[in-house]
């Protein structure tokens, strides 16, 4: 346990920061353009922290830390992703076609682009629908994740922390919105770039340099129980043999699940909205790209490494020592660092924990404010057609921000990184082929979104209730219905959803468009249209 | 090498890195692209 005295300095230090930049977005933000898009014109650098800050989460660092702890350092390649998927693809091929489009059809959210694009209510409606289904998983995984935290290394009430760390987001994104996130975020990304190199640095001066530290972890590979051995774990310093149980997990789940999933995150594609220009996108490629590297390589990095410390110290490895994949990361901080970092630390938790809810919070409170309250109200009455609520944003805002909070109460423990698994799987699912149709086809099929959309979500929903018995089995539909966790046997349930619905959902697109394209034009339009300007 | 047994993980340290670098030399060359003519 550490000095109270230090940890409510620096917490309350850095919740009067916080406070006070949420307080600078609020008196900027005039207009609901302000609220949902920071009037269109953040700072590169900004742009590339928030960004970086949103992207990853107390799940990154908590979650996925302790599951590199559990299955090794294979999850390098998912940090690997996240830059040259996440940052890289994300910002040159999709960032600046989305600030294009968003800028010309005066979409303000990830849903509002999708009906304009296609010019669909119902893609405006269904994206909006799926984001508040799925979205509230994530943001309870990433309530978990600062909690839990928490309540392991400073003894605070598991129940105070996580309702302190809702509440204090919600006064700030449901006053300030966007421009409220946004410079908090660029503030946390800082703290978490700091704590997270400095943590680098620790755990090598603990453990010895990195190729003794290394060479110490491959030396464990005996200690390895049979239950991860007998599924394929071979090594902490090495990849699952090739088509194994964990071989799947590690793949199909966590790394193509994630790194793939986050190019269709609404949260994220907003960001690309913010700039005002490709200059301002440019420019927050390099920022985004070191923050990414500094952050989740030094998670995955870390987390294998605890099991030396834990090894060395307890004869046991991490999740022995812990006992839970979620605890990994926070006993080895509380047991391993000095008093200081661990307060360090616990800010660079609450950062990313902050700078992620907020983010999640706001598309929430739009997606629920806008693209379904304000946009059923104005099809019904013509009044306020260009002129969305601000006051229903913050009330769609602080409603979606309850649901999270009771929904972090119902989920289980070990949930953070699965939770975040799912939840960038289904993005990827329901919404990446549309997406990228939309943005890179001169005449979009809104028949083929809507198939590529329906069908793709469907898909993943099936096998996750039904199939994916990591997810079945907890859900218990599939239980109920017929009798067993999973209506498939192995490999199949160790298959991600996004495996199946992904490559559907493309096919799904494909077909539609070939269908529509074959139809005559008046035929075409009858049919719901195509989308093409 | 390095400690680690696998030279899939030693690739996924080479490629976060270049990546990564990849990222900072785009950044800095289109540092001041203008807007193109776009649909």
């Amino acid at each position: 346990m550490i000095d109270t005295t230090l940890f409510w300095a620096f917490t309350l230090l850095y919740v009067a920061m916080t406070l006070f930049l949420g307080y600078l977005g609020f008196k900027r933000t005039k207009a609901s353009e302000d609220f949902m898009l920071a009037g269109r014109h953040i700072h590169p650098w900004i742009i590339g922290l928030s960004y970086g800050a949103t992207f990853i989460s107390t799940s990154a660092i908590v979650g996925f830390g302790g599951t590199a702890a559990l299955y090794g350092m294979g999850l390098i390649w998912l940090a690997m992703l996240n830059i040259s998927v996440g940052v890289l693809l994300a910002f040159v091929v999709f960032g600046k076609r989305t600030r294009v489009l968003g800028t010309k059809l005066k979409a303000v959210t990830f849903p509002d682009l999708m009906g304009k694009r296609f010019k669909s209510p119902f893609m405006q409606y269904a994206s909006a629908v799926i984001i508040l289904i799925a979205m509230p998983l994530y943001a309870a995984a990433v309530l978990i994740g600062g909690s839990r935290f928490v309540e392991t290394a400073l003894g605070v009430d598991y129940n105070l922390a996580l309702i302190a760390f809702a509440a204090i987001t919600a006064v700030y994104v449901t006053l300030g919105g966007l421009k409220a996130v946004m410079y908090t975020d660029a503030m946390q990304g800082i703290i978490m770039l700091v704590g997270m190199v400095v943590l680098l640095f620790l755990t090598f001066s603990l453990l010895g340099d990195p190729v003794t530290a290394f060479t110490k972890l491959s030396n464990l590979s005996p200690s390895i129980p049979t239950s991860l051995s007998s599924k394929g774990m071979t090594s902490w310093t090495a990849f699952p043999t090739f088509g194994s149980e964990i071989w799947l997990t590690v793949v199909t789940t966590i790394i193509m699940g994630v790194g793939i999933g986050v190019l269709a995150q609404p949260q994220l594609v907003v960001r690309f909205m913010t700039a005002k220009d490709n200059k301002a996108l440019n420019r927050a490629i390099p920022i985004g790209a070191l923050f990414i590297l500094l952050t989740t390589g030094v998670a995955y990095t870390v987390g294998p490494l605890t099991n030396v410390y834990f090894s060395e110290t307890t004869g046991k490895i991490a999740i022995a020592a812990a006992g839970n994949v979620d605890k990994i990361m926070p006993l080895y901080i509380e047991s391993a660092m000095p008093e200081l970092f661990v307060v360090i630390f616990m800010l660079v938790l609450l950062a990313a924990a902050m700078s992620t809810l907020s983010a999640i919070f706001h598309t929430m409170g739009t997606t629920a404010g806008y693209d379904l309250w304000s946009h059923v109200k104005r099809v019904r009455s013509v009044e306020g057609y260009d002129k969305p609520s601000l006051n229903a944003n913050k009330a769609g805002t602080f409603v979606m921000i309850v649901l999270s909070v009771g929904l972090a109460y119902l989920m289980p423990d070990g949930i953070i990184a699965r939770a975040t698994a799912m939840f960038m799987g289904l993005c990827a699912c329901a919404f990446l082929p549309a997406f990228v149709h939309g943005l890179f086809s001169k005449s979009p099929s809104t028949l083929a979104a809507k198939l590529s959309l329906g069908l793709g979500g469907v898909t993943w929903f099936f096998w996750t209730f039904f199939v994916h018995i990591k997810e079945s089995s907890i859900l218990g539909v599939c239980k109920f219905l017929t009798g067993q966790d999973a209506i498939l046997g192995m490999p199949w349930q160790v298959v991600d959803p996004m495996v199946i619905a992904l490559p559907v959902s493309i096919i799904a697109l494909v077909v539609g468009w070939v269908y529509e394209t074959r139809l005559p034009e008046s035929e075409a339009k009858a049919n719901g249209g195509t989308g093409a300007d | 090498m390095l400690g680690i047994d696998d030279p899939w993980i030693l690739a996924g340290y080479g490629l976060a890195i270049g990546f990564t670098l990849i990222c900072i030399v785009y950044g800095w060359w289109k540092r001041n692209e203008e807007d193109g003519e776009e649909d």
